[in-house]
Parts: structure tokens; sequence; C-alpha cells
């Protein structure tokens, strides 16, 4: 670690990660509320466990990327961070104000929340994703300006990587794009509308920006390979992210009241979305051949790589599979979209968090690149575990969605929702093992962090094995 | 004498490609403005209606059901319940109004929020104004959502 | 003397995006070609709104503006920097032709009430045809910024990838158009 400021992405991880455990607890109870339908009613409805492990998953992947902003972006400046009191006051607050807010949801009746919170002065409440009191919202902006100023005037007084400044211009991106979810208009069309311009804004532009900065941060770090490389390929992907993902929004546009014409320019230009992360599996794996080192993180490298597989198998395949109006017309709705947000949120933004925080935390926690053999083996079976239940999660919901929208949708002689939920119940049920297998796999993780700290850590090897 | 890729072509080309892409799309979405008044039901849209959606988002209806395919999937789809119930804002009000504070047993249940007469009226003329939003195709495509 | 070249003229970036351009205008033609074919009547009855004389100059436009550019480039090898940038500014020039000449057709089309939601046939035609307009006014940015360029002596004939790389991009810009011009106004 080169910089003493760096250090204070170790609270924004730790953070990261107990949120993370919570996100996949709420999640294991949602899986069998899916089964049991009653499982924790009135207590715990359905829709509070689900805002519950949408919003910890979107708040921990916020203090991921924050972390990982406040590690990255000093040691490419080449300079301290220039408040770090600043970034230790945010977290504290996010983090109080992001707990609270998860209180909230589960000692509160949403709409007792709704009324303690005046919402009626500026009703932003009852939307997916979006659930937070417009309060917590007002205090994600003034956390998010703050973060900005301290990322934005390190980088401007220091180096200005390409690294940096894609890094820069993507987080600016997540805060302009969020200012959106306060507006919430009474036309429905309208609101769904703009609604999309923070999700898939966020999810399909802005957020890959901030992946590729921080994939080709950790590449130019345990590669070698020459920046100039690496940073140009940065380019290239985020070019073609925002080329196919700004018009590619219109794949939001089918169904819900928009004209008609989005149903050729949204199928045209979201087929394209694929390509960026197919360049980026390219991109990883090329850079990772053409080392000049054998970096001692082999765990690191492991999640890197993995990163950009999985997030071009659940954002690119998975994405592409339901993309094209045409297809859309009848999985709309269904277990399909939720077999592709798992793969697609778990391996682009999930994975890009452990690696950073695998690549860091060692350096962070004091040693000099990486951690002990055991550490690491224990890490790398978490990052087998948690991605190949990844997997199985979704084949189990695309089965469960291709049954759904045959028996619901395609047939001559649809079948009602609760009757079609009952027949697929057995897809959700191997749904909800597999999502077992996935905690296992993140308590194994977490218990990596334990492991082996006495013991001296993997040494790097001088020559590149022929 | 040509030079091969160079770092700053493919910064130009992001920096020219996202500007030219997002003035597009700022293009098409003023074409959809232009567009939503033929399609968006608008007539519809009564302050009872205004205060349906209310009454919808503060409950948090999106938590479980899917309005136009989006949302959650957990409960049906209810951008056609006004259809699916015969046209009748009477029976998805009684729907509501009769789900039991204890839920079903073992069986996916809805909360008793205890809406009184005028959030049941409310969200029943918004479920019955999303019914009249013209979507392409008429989607959903059968009457189960 | 010059070599012969091994590559592709210009920064091998912008072939790649050259050719992701022509992939993306090839699957809107095929969209249309396939559309066309299912509302056979719809299409043959807008197109005769078309105004196919405006079209015929803004072909004429765009083909002496590539000749322009070919100029331009051929006036860089021979190191003669001002020259090249004065061809390029009738390239521009020609360019404006176009974008004025497409503006007056769309204001004919939408003062009638026409939109992107009148019918497929004219979906099509202002999506393509939009599409290419902001093409050609990218393409007028790009050859303004190696026209300034090569005022200021930033270009030699040893060092002109920068012209050759902005004359590939325009070069695409009108082929695209045509292939837009007979399918869109001409094919029946």
């Amino acid at each position: 670690m080169k910089y003493q400021s760096q250090s204070v992405a170790k609270l924004y991880f730790i953070a990261a990660i107990g949120l993370f455990v919570g996100q996949i607890l709420f999640g294991l109870v949602m899986g069998l509320q899916y089964v049991v339908g009653d499982f924790l009613f009135p207590e715990i409805p359905f829709n509070v466990a689900r805002m519950v492990h949408t919003n910890l998953l979107i708040v921990w992947l916020l203090f991921g990327f924050m972390g990982s902003a406040y590690y990255l972006v000093p040691e490419e400046a080449e300079r301290e961070l220039v408040a770090p009191w600043l970034a230790k006051l945010m977290f504290w607050i996010f983090l109080a104000a992001g707990a609270a807010t998860i209180v909230g949801y589960l000692l509160l009746s949403y709409s007792d929340l709704a009324k303690l919170t005046q919402d009626d002065l500026l009703p932003t409440m009852g939307r997916e994703f979006l659930e937070q009191p417009t309060i917590t919202k007002l205090g994600i902006v003034v956390v998010a300006l703050a973060f900005l100023f301290s990322i934005g005037m390190t980088i401007l007084k220091g180096r200005k990587t390409v690294v940096n400044l894609v890094l820069l211009i993507g987080l600016t991106g997540l805060a302009v794009f969020f200012l959106f979810s306060f507006y919430n208009p009474e036309n429905l069309v309208l609101d769904k509308y703009y609604w999309w311009w923070v999700v898939h804004l966020w999810v399909e532009g802005v957020w890959e920006l901030i992946l590729g900065s921080i994939l080709a941060f950790i590449l130019i770090k345990t590669t070698g390979v020459d920046r100039e490389v690496i940073e140009k390929w940065l380019y290239v992907i985020i070019a073609m992210t925002l080329i196919t993902g700004l018009i590619g929004t219109g794949h939001h546009y089918y169904w819900i009241g928009t004209p008609a014409f989005w149903q050729w320019w949204g199928s045209i230009f979201s087929a394209m979305e694929p390509i960026p992360f197919f360049m980026m599996t390219i991109f990883a794996f090329n850079m990772v051949n053409r080392r000049r080192r054998n970096h001692p993180n082999k765990a690191a490298v492991l999640w890197a790589l993995g990163t950009a597989v999985m997030a071009f198998l659940g954002a690119g395949v998975w994405g592409f599979l339901h993309t094209l109006a045409p297809v859309n017309y009848y999985t709309h709705g269904t277990q399909i979209t939720a077999a592709h947000g798992h793969m697609a949120f778990y391996g682009a933004y999930v994975m890009i968090v452990l690696a950073m925080i695998s690549y860091a935390m060692p350096m962070l926690r004091g040693r000099r690149a990486a951690n002990s053999p055991r550490s690491q083996v224990l890490e790398m079976w978490s990052f087998w575990l948690m991605t190949v239940s990844m997997v199985f999660i979704t084949l189990f919901l695309t089965g469960a969605g291709i049954l759904q929208t045959y028996l619901q949708r395609y047939s001559d002689q649809p079948l009602d929702f609760m009757t079609v939920q009952d027949k697929i119940s057995l897809f959700y049920w191997l749904r909800e093992l597999a999502g077992a297998v996935f905690l296992i796999g993140l308590v194994i993780y977490v218990v990596s962090f334990f492991a082996g700290t006495d013991e001296p850590e993997v040494a790097e090897k001088v020559e590149v094995d022929a | 004498m040509s030079e091969t890729f160079t770092k700053s072509m493919a910064r130009n080309i992001f920096y020219g490609g996202s500007v030219f892409f997002f003035l597009l799309f700022l293009a098409l979405t003023f074409a959809s403005h232009q567009e939503f008044p033929k399609r968006d039901n608008h007539e519809a849209l009564t302050p009872i209606v205004a205060k349906g959606k209310r009454v919808w988002e503060t409950h948090d209806c999106i938590g479980c059901h899917t309005l136009l395919g989006e949302g959650a999937y957990f409960a049906p789809e209810l951008g056609n319940v006004y259809k699916r119930f015969g046209n009748s804002t009477e029976a998805i009000k009684a729907f509501i109004k009769s789900r039991p504070v204890d839920g079903v047993p073992g069986r996916r249940s809805m909360p008793q929020f205890n809406l009184s007469d005028e959030e049941l009226e409310a969200v029943a003329q918004f479920l019955k104004y999303a019914s009249g939003i013209k979507t392409v195709r008429s989607w959903p495509p059968n009457i189960k959502g | 003397m010059t070599e012969k070249n091994r590559q592709p003229p210009g920064d091998l970036a912008i072939w790649i995006f050259i050719c992701a351009e022509l992939g993306v205008f090839a699957v809107f033609f095929a969209a249309y070609a396939f559309t066309r074919a299912q509302h056979v009547e719809l299409f043959n009855r807008y197109q005769q709104t078309l105004n196919s004389n405006y079209a015929l100059i803004n072909t004429l436009a765009l083909i002496t503006s590539s000749y322009f550019v070919v100029r331009a480039v051929a006036a860089i090898r021979d190191d003669h920097q001002r020259s090249c940038a004065r061809w390029l500014g009738a390239a521009i020039a020609m360019g404006g032709v176009f974008l004025v000449v497409k503006s007056m057709e769309y204001h004919h089309h939408f003062s009638a009430g026409v939109t992107l939601s009148t019918n497929t046939f004219y979906m099509f035609y202002l999506s393509l045809t939009f599409f290419h307009f902001m093409h050609v006014l990218m393409g007028m940015v790009i050859l303004a910024a190696v026209a300034l360029k090569a005022r200021r002596g930033g270009y030699s004939a040893s060092a002109y990838t920068g012209v050759e790389t902005g004359a590939s991009y325009w070069h695409m810009v009108d082929l695209v158009w045509i292939i837009l011009f007979p399918l869109v106004y001409v094919m029946r």
C-alpha cells in the first residue's frame, strides 16, 4: 500500500462484505417463500424481504465501488487522498442511514414508514429498487457528492491516468442518473420511462465504466502489461458500452405504453450490448496471457478472469436470449428476467468488487502483495462454490422461466399465474438448494479472511514459465 | 506511414460515440414524448387515479406484483387485472379487502392492508387506468397476464 | 517514395468501428427489406411521398464531397498542408449542402404531421435517414478537426494518418448513402 490514506478503503470493504451476507440471508428467505408461500408471513412478507435483499445488494456494491475508488485513485493519481477524514465521515453516515433504512423496512409497515418519513412532501417511495424513503435518497445524494468531491479533487491534483478518468466519469454518471429517482410523475408511462434512466443507464451504462476501470487497474497491477495497451482497450470497451447501451435502453421500452419504433431501435442496439462484455473477456485473458510477472495473488487474478467470463455469460448471453422484441413479448416479467438478473449482477458487479477486495485487502492488512497459501486456497474455493452455484441458480430459474413462458403466455390454453407457479415449484426448490450452496461459499469466503493470517504470504516466482 | 491502433483514437471514438448516441437517445426521447399522449391514457388520469398511484406506491405493491411486466415475480401481473376481473373495480376492491390477516396456510399470501374505502376505490381506479394504456401488440399476450 | 501499405489507411481502430458501423446499417437495411416484404403496398404508397429530386441532389453532394476528400489526402501526401485543409473545407461545405437539403425534406414531412409513429414505412424512412444524417454531421465534425489541424501544420507527408482516418470515415458515410438512396427512394 503506497499511500496512507488508501486505508479508508478497508472500512468500506468490511461493510460491503457484511451487507453482502445480509443480502444472501434475505435471498434465502425469499427463495423459501417462493415454495412455502407463507414462510415468515405476516411479520416479513415477501415484498419486505425483497426490498431488503435488493437494497442491500445495491448499497453493498456502492460501498464496494467507493472502497475501490479510495484504494485505487491515490495510487493512480500518485498522491494521498485529498480529505481522508471526509471519506471516513461519509462511511459512517452512509452506513447509519443504510442500516436505519433496512431497520425501517423490517420494523414498520411500508405505509407507516412512508408516513413517518413524510413521503408526501416529495413522493419517491414505492418503486422497485428505489424503495428508500425520500430522506434516505437525499442522504445518498449528499454522500455521493462528498465522495465525488474527495475522489475528483484527488484526481485533479494528481496524475490523471485513463483509469482514474474513466472511473470518475462512471461515478459521476452514477450520481447524475440517480437524480432521476426523484422524478416520480403521476403518469405511469412517464414514470416507467424515466425509471429506466436510473436502472438501465446505471447497470448497462455508467456502472460498466466503473467495472472496466477497476478491471483495468487490477490487470495493470497483476500482469505488468504496459499501461498504454490496457488503457487503450479500456477506451474501446467503454466506447462500445455506451454506443450500444444508450439506445439499448429501448429494450425496456417495448411494452410499457411507449411507441412502436422502440421495438426496432431497442432490439438492434441491445442485441449488440454483449459486445463490450465479449471484448472484456478477450481483453482479460489476453492480458493475463501476455503477463510479464507471476503475481503472487492468484486469487485476485482468478476473480478478475472470472468476472469477465461471468459478466459475459450473465449480462451478455442471458441478456441476449430475451432482448429481441419478438421473444421478449412472451418472456417479459417472467423467471427468465430473474435468471438473467441474478447472473448478470453477480458476474459483473459482485465479482468485480470481490476481485478488487481480493487484490487490495491483503495490502490494506499489512501484507506486501498477497495472502498466505491457505487463505488464498480457501478464497479460491469460495470463488468456485459461489460461481458454480450461481450458474445453477440461473439454470434452474431459466428452466422455470421457459416453462412459465410456455404455460402462461405462449400456449393456446394459457394457465393462470398461481397455477403455473405451482407447476414449476420443483425448479424453485432446486434454486433454493443452489442458493444454500452459495451461502456456504460465502461463509468460506468470510473465513478466508481469518485463515492463515499468521502464515507467510505466497512469494512471487521470478521467471515466467515457458 | 500509417500507425496502428492508437490510444488517442480509441479515446476519440469513446467521446465522439458517447456524445453521438446520447444526442440520438435524446432525439428518440423527444419522439417518444410526442407519441405518449396517444398511448398513455392520460384522459383517465384523474385526481383519484393519482391518489391510487400513491396507494400503490406506499404499500409497495410492486414488491410482489408486476405492472406492465415490471416489478416482482411473486404474484400476478396487475396491468390487466381490471379486465381479468371482468372490468370491475368492485371485484378488485373486494379481493384486496378480503385478504386474511394471517395469510393462507402454506400458500403465497397477500397482506391485509386495512385500506380505507377511499384508498380502495383509488387503487382500483389506478389499476383500471393502467389497463387502458395502449401497449404495443396489446401486451400482455393474454388475459392471464 | 511512399511504401506500399500493408495495412489499411488510417488508424486500425477506425476500421474496427467502420466495420461495426457498416454492420449496424446492414442490420437496419435488412430489417427494412424484411419489413418491406411484408408491407409492400404500404411501402410503395408512402415511398411516393418522398422527394427523389432532393435525394438526387444529396447523392451528388456526397459523391462530390468524397472526391474532395480524395484530393485532400492526395494533397497532404505531397506535403501541401494548406491545400489539404482547403479541400477538406470544400468537402465539409458539400456535407453542409446535404444537411440543408435533408432538413428541407424533413421540414416538409414534419409539417404534414409525419412522425416516427405514423406508420412502419415512415418509421424506417425517418430512422434510417436520421441515423445517417447524424453520421454526416459527425463526419463533418471529424473532417473539421482534421482540417484545423492540417492548417496548423499538424500533418505532413510522412505523418498523415489522421487525415486518412477521417477520410475513411467520410467515405463510409458516403457508401451508406449510396445504398440507402436506391433502397428507400427508388426501389419498388
